[in-house]
């Protein structure tokens, strides 16, 4: 009977998560200003975008994207996260960008499906 | 031929009714919370980010338990008038996985949990920030 291989193709690639962000991102938004109207669809593209990317990836891992978007006006944003999972197999991937207009706040969270 | 006797626990893979996750309940355990820590709070810089790990790992510590991994993620912003938007996809099991999700007013604050359906027993804690 094969055992269950858990190696190279399982781990998470962290490099390879971030420029399937960063592709999202800019492929949704670009470098365009902050518009009120437009925010509900930037960050339903920029999710849905990154899920099918990682969706492709093939890796036996459930996935949880969050996306916020925030106009610069001085105010303060903090997020935090705390997670009950397996620390070998389970993992996140934060990442912040700030432009001129506004602010995207990603965060991934992947836990091994077994 | 003895017949074996198998515990049925070992074998399931899908939660009972009476064991699946009840989002109202969450939802009102975690707003309970924060309606605790945050009511009458003003938006101090300096406090926010242990506050908003404080309040991520209360969430966790309440909910955790048997058969669940959990994720808790806390979110608060200064009220200033600015435009925002929270948005979350998962890619899981919809059988088995749901989530849960309330929102503070004085503060500005979202506090949203998910829950996946652990198989294996094991779990261990972890925290983090990101401003």
């Amino acid at each position: 009977m094969e055992e269950y291989q858990t190696g190279d193709e399982v781990a998470f690639v962290v490099d390879e998560v971030n420029s399937i962000i960063k592709e999202s991102v800019e492929g949704a938004i670009g470098g365009s200003t902050y518009q009120h109207s437009r925010v509900n669809q930037w960050t339903n593209s920029i999710v849905e975008q990154c899920l099918g990317q990682l969706s492709k990836l093939d890796k036996p891992f459930k996935y949880i994207v969050t996306c916020i978007i925030m106009q610069k006006n001085g105010a303060g944003l903090q997020t935090a996260s705390s997670c009950f999972w397996d620390n070998a197999t389970d993992g996140n991937l934060t990442n912040s960008v700030a432009d001129v207009m506004k602010t995207y706040n990603f965060a991934l969270f992947s836990c091994l499906k077994m | 031929m003895a017949s074996t006797e198998t515990n049925a626990s070992c074998y399931l893979i899908r939660p009972n009714y009476q064991h699946k996750f009840k989002s109202s309940l969450v939802k009102e355990c975690i707003r309970e919370i924060l309606r605790e820590h945050l009511t009458g709070l003003q938006y101090e810089p300096e406090q926010i980010p242990a506050l908003s790990r404080t309040l991520a790992d209360c969430i966790k510590d309440r909910l955790k338990g048997d058969r669940y991994k959990l994720v808790v993620q806390v979110v608060i912003g200064e009220q200033r008038g600015e435009g925002l938007k929270m948005a979350a996809r998962c890619f899981w099991d919809s059988d088995t996985d749901s989530y849960a999700r309330t929102f503070h007013e004085c503060v500005l604050c979202g506090g949203s949990v998910w829950l996946l359906l652990l198989l294996k027993k094991s779990g261990s804690h972890r925290s983090c920030t990101a401003g």
